[in-house]
């Protein structure tokens, strides 16, 4: 590593010693550049804070298990839940079916919960993902349809009544790599009626 | 060149300021708009068969203190606080305190969890149609339990998403009662 460069004479003088430049007109830069983040600043969060505040800390049902699919190859689709923090889903809750043909993939294990009545139930909470086969290779970029019902609740005491999700995806010709994931899509809010 | 400047920066400023303004105004309308019009009326025009599949009009418990909560029976929480319900419903059913329970259920599932408990209030049965008139009356998000205090004039004194700790419960009876 080199060694600074000695000098004499002029010396560039260090940025934190550079003279404050005077204020000119209404508004220093600083100013100017503040009130334009902070502009930015309430066009992008208003929306957000507009819907938390409206709901305090629960999530729509499809945002907080947010449900979406992929094909893998031509006769496989994954389909898969990401729940978000502090809820959980309900393993026997859980109905997958592709193209309208119910399946019945093999779930992994989830974390038992104790419920004053319904006893132990297994619940799922972070993401959890399922293979659903289809019956025969499917042609080509042939859309299927991958829906899911589920029901789940969240841990300060609300549930939510079951939902039923779905997304289409394309299937890839047989050898190719999975496709994109396909998230189902969240109900639109309306911020400007 | 200077008074150019700040010319330019006074209209910058002008026009941020605009822009902040109407962006405030936009979010603040749209959320009043939004916040729904908590009436009574829904309920009180609202008729539902109870769990033996009696037609029950709601108009009928007009100018009591009303409770009515929204539950169903694959809804654990709301389970679980429905027992403190039918103890409160017992103590201050004298003095002008009527349960309602709204279903989200079907009538087989309500009437067994009614009998397990010794539901002492009706228990109408609304299907999953019930969580929609739900959020007529303020529950946004569509969860369960929800619940909804009418005072005797028919004003809604209170909303609550998500259990009533039994604290609470009592403080909004005591003040309506």
């Amino acid at each position: 590593m080199a060694s600074p460069p000695t000098s004499s004479g002029l010396r560039p003088r260090p940025a934190e010693h550079e003279p404050v430049p005077a204020r000119r007109g209404l508004l220093s830069g600083r100013t100017h550049r503040g009130l334009v983040v902070a502009t930015a600043c309430l066009l992008a969060f208003g929306p957000a804070w507009r819907a938390w505040s409206q709901a305090p800390d629960l999530l729509e049902n499809e945002r907080a298990f947010a449900f979406a699919a992929r094909a893998l190859d031509a006769q496989t689709v994954e389909a898969r839940f990401v729940v978000a923090p502090g809820y959980y889903l309900y393993r026997d809750k859980l109905h997958f079916s592709v193209g309208g043909a119910k399946k019945d993939p093999a779930l992994p294990r989830g974390r038992m919960k104790h419920d004053e009545f319904f006893g132990e139930s297994e619940t799922y909470r972070d993401t959890i993902a399922v293979r659903l086969k289809l019956d025969r290779p499917t042609a080509e970029r042939l859309p299927v349809t991958v829906a899911a019902e589920s029901q789940g609740c969240a841990d300060i005491g609300v549930c939510y009544p079951p939902q039923r999700q779905e997304v289409v995806v394309a299937m890839p010709r047989d050898g190719a790599r999975p496709g994109p994931w396909v998230e189902a899509a969240p109900v639109k809010r309306k911020w400007f009626r | 060149m200077m008074a150019g400047r700040a010319s330019w920066r006074a209209v910058a400023l002008v026009a941020l300021a605009a822009i902040v303004a109407a962006a405030l105004g936009l979010y603040v309308g749209d959320a009043r708009r939004s916040v729904p019009s908590l009436s009574s009326e829904a309920l009180f025009a609202l008729s539902l068969p109870d769990a033996a599949g009696q037609e029950q009009k709601l108009a009928q418990w007009r100018g009591k203190v009303l409770e009515v909560n929204f539950w169903a029976t694959w809804c654990a929480p709301c389970r679980e606080e429905m027992p403190q319900f039918v103890k409160t419903q017992a103590e201050l059913g004298p003095r002008g305190l009527q349960f309602i329970g709204i279903a989200a259920d079907d009538a087989s599932k309500v009437k067994a969890f009614a009998q397990e408990i010794r539901l002492n209030y009706p228990a109408l049965v609304g299907g999953f149609g019930a969580i929609d008139l739900s959020r007529t009356l303020g529950n946004t998000v569509m969860a369960l339990p929800f619940t909804v205090v009418v005072d005797r004039a028919g004003n809604i004194v209170h909303t609550q998403l998500g259990p009533l700790a039994p604290a609470k419960l009592r403080s909004v009876l005591d003040r309506t009662l």
